[in-house]
């Protein structure tokens, strides 16, 4: 045994990760664009006019703000995810041999996801208002319906991503796009007023915006005619979003399922 | 389901698919491109699996029989030709095609989920595959008691031993107690002992007594000799014979067959052995690499070829540590049908 032998040894082992990861192009892609993203999201953060913006925009003090989006965010991250970890090549197959349908088989994988969901969302709440003194007014009707909204869009993102997923066996680019875009436009941890006026504009395109504006205020005693506008504006996300995503989804699994490569991962 | 129509029926059944090849050769790239292969896996394929039989599909690893498996079960598309299950469509009539049909796939432990008990995961499958709520703990248990499986019911799966997760995958299979079986590669990686239980399993109790069609894919010749009632043989993705095991036998009747055990016999000289005159087919592996054995099962014109054999060996000074003169066996037809050597 040398030296020279081990450091070959050690050379073939990074060639063997180098090489596997090469494979997964879009995936180095997204690493890439996530890390970039990340900082920028970040950095907002830490803008000064943030406590004044939000106090000034929603009313309601930062902690609050914060404290609901996080809570939140756990539900978006979830749905965005949902399809996804269903996809296990191993028993996805299984479950698809049996008289079982796609929306069962959805439904049914996703269910205790929501349940823990929401007891994380209630340990957050529970800490603000315990701890940090938040003041909560729920609108339970208003509530559950921006929350099924907020849902049903996110399972759209999901299916499309997971769709992808199927087809190219790499990286999964929607939900990057996606978490990228609730961090930096979404209203979750920082209002689209304390970045510059170009990017604000994106914001009013992603539904994560209309989600987080509305659940804040759905909790924070407004009303649903309060609400109206950025309600309907996410109720026509939804609309589009959810049937694309399941006409995305189908597709690419009887593409998959056509060119024998559902189970390759 | 049409009167009397055959549990299973394909005509001209076709699969093609397209991948892309990545040449090993060429440096590691972070954009590397690949050139698209096309692979027919089954071709025109005409088959009819009668009511009550066991059905062996044999042939070579990439002989198209998982892809048949995958046609039949609903999870492929066949790209032309047609096939019916229990006298459904597969392309048309999907979730009654699933209600026909127990599936097991040559990975046994697929899909089973590892920190649940086998109970556990029957559960589960029992309510995707319509096994109603009502009895469903007791067919259940009936159906890990078929496979031997009672006593381990409620053990974690991950603790199960190969066999007993093959036993658990068959008692998924049997749970919505469907009429047609397909069994790919059931026995693929088990035990001597564990695979002929379940070999015996399949023919005494659910052929025999439960009178279930099954399809059984299998790479091992004796597996499909001894509990098929006909047998296919499949070769890149074409049918090249149907019958049962003697009629297969009978086809590689003519002839004389030796099996012979070489020592210390070179690849180059086993090349040479090929071309002696009067030999129609030979196949070789190394039946012990200690002991520089090497297995020869050769077809021979006629016993007049025998001296030129001997000649052979030696003129070659290769040691004979055994020699046989056999009957033909479905390996032999398998053989000349395929092309394949023993062991492939």
């Amino acid at each position: 045994m040398t030296l020279l032998q081990e450091l070959d040894k050690v050379y073939f082992f990074m060639k063997r990760d180098i090489l596997s990861f090469s494979t997964y192009k879009t995936n180095i892609l997204l690493s890439v664009l996530s890390a970039f993203f990340g900082a920028l999201s970040y950095a907002f953060l830490g803008a000064n006019a943030l406590v004044q913006s939000v106090e000034a925009s929603y009313h309601i003090s930062y902690t609050t703000y914060l404290i609901i989006g996080l809570a939140f965010n756990t539900y978006l991250s979830q749905s965005l995810t949902l399809v996804q970890r269903t996809i296990n090549p191993w028993s996805l197959e299984e479950v698809l041999v049996s008289p079982t349908g796609l929306v069962t088989f959805i439904v049914g994988s996703s269910l205790w996801g929501f349940i823990w969901s929401t007891g994380v969302i209630a340990i957050y709440l529970a800490v603000g208002v315990f701890a940090f003194g938040v003041v909560l007014t729920v609108n339970i009707v208003g509530t559950v319906l921006v929350v099924a909204l907020g849902i049903a869009t996110f399972i759209g993102f999901s299916m499309i991503g997971a769709g992808i997923l199927i087809l190219t066996k790499q990286g999964d680019p929607v939900t990057t796009v996606i978490t990228i875009a609730t961090n930096l436009f979404g209203n979750v941890m920082f209002p689209p007023q304390v970045m510059p006026a170009a990017l604000q504009v994106i914001s009013y395109f992603v539904p994560q915006y209309y989600f987080f504006t509305t659940i804040r205020q759905m909790l924070t005693g407004s009303t649903l005619l309060a609400i109206l506008p950025d309600l309907l504006v996410l109720i026509i996300m939804c609309a589009v979003i959810l049937p694309v995503g399941y006409l995305i989804y189908s597709w690419c699994l009887r593409t998959a399922k056509k060119n024998g490569t559902l189970s390759w991962f | 389901m049409p009167p009397n129509e055959s549990a299973v029926i394909t005509q001209n059944l076709t699969k093609t698919y397209t991948s892309k090849i990545r040449n090993p050769e060429q440096r590691p790239s972070l954009f590397q491109l690949g050139k698209n292969r096309t692979v027919t896996a089954v071709k025109n394929l005409n088959l009819e699996i009668r009511r009550g039989e066991l059905f062996g599909l044999l042939g070579r690893n990439g002989a198209g029989k998982t892809t048949l498996v995958k046609i039949l079960c609903t999870l492929l598309p066949p790209d032309g030709g047609t096939a019916r299950v229990n006298g459904f469509d597969v392309a048309k009539q999907q979730m009654q095609v699933k209600r026909s049909l127990g599936t097991i796939f040559s990975v046994g432990e697929r899909g089973f989920f590892w920190r649940l008990t086998g109970f556990g995961n029957l559960e589960f499958y029992a309510a995707i595959n319509n096994v109603p709520r009502r009895g469903r703990r007791e067919r259940i248990m009936e159906v890990l008691d078929l496979v031997g499986m009672k006593d381990n019911a409620f053990e974690v799966f991950q603790k199960y031993s190969g066999g007993m997760k093959r036993k658990l995958a068959l008692a998924r299979a049997l749970l919505p107690d469907p009429p047609i079986l397909l069994l790919d590669e059931p026995t693929t990686g088990l035990d001597v002992v564990s695979s002929r239980n379940i070999r015996d399993f399949i023919r005494n109790d659910l052929v025999k007594k439960a009178g279930k069609t099954v399809l059984y894919t299998t790479h091992y010749i004796e597996e499909a000799s001894q509990i098929c009632d006909r047998v296919a043989i499949l070769n890149k993705g074409q049918l090249t014979a149907l019958d049962t095991p003697d009629a297969l036998r009978g086809m590689a009747k003519k002839g004389e067959v030796l099996d012979i055990v070489a020592k210390n016999m070179s690849e180059a000289q086993v090349e040479s052995l090929r071309g002696v005159d009067g030999i129609t087919s030979l196949a070789a592996e190394v039946q012990d690499a200690m002991l520089g054995q090497t297995r020869l099962r050769l077809r021979l014109e006629n016993v007049d070829t025998l001296p030129r054999i001997f000649d052979f060996f030696f003129r070659e000074k290769i040691k004979i540590i055994n020699f046989k003169q056999e009957e033909p066996t479905l390996e032999d037809a398998f053989i000349e049908l395929t092309g394949a050597g023993i062991s492939e």
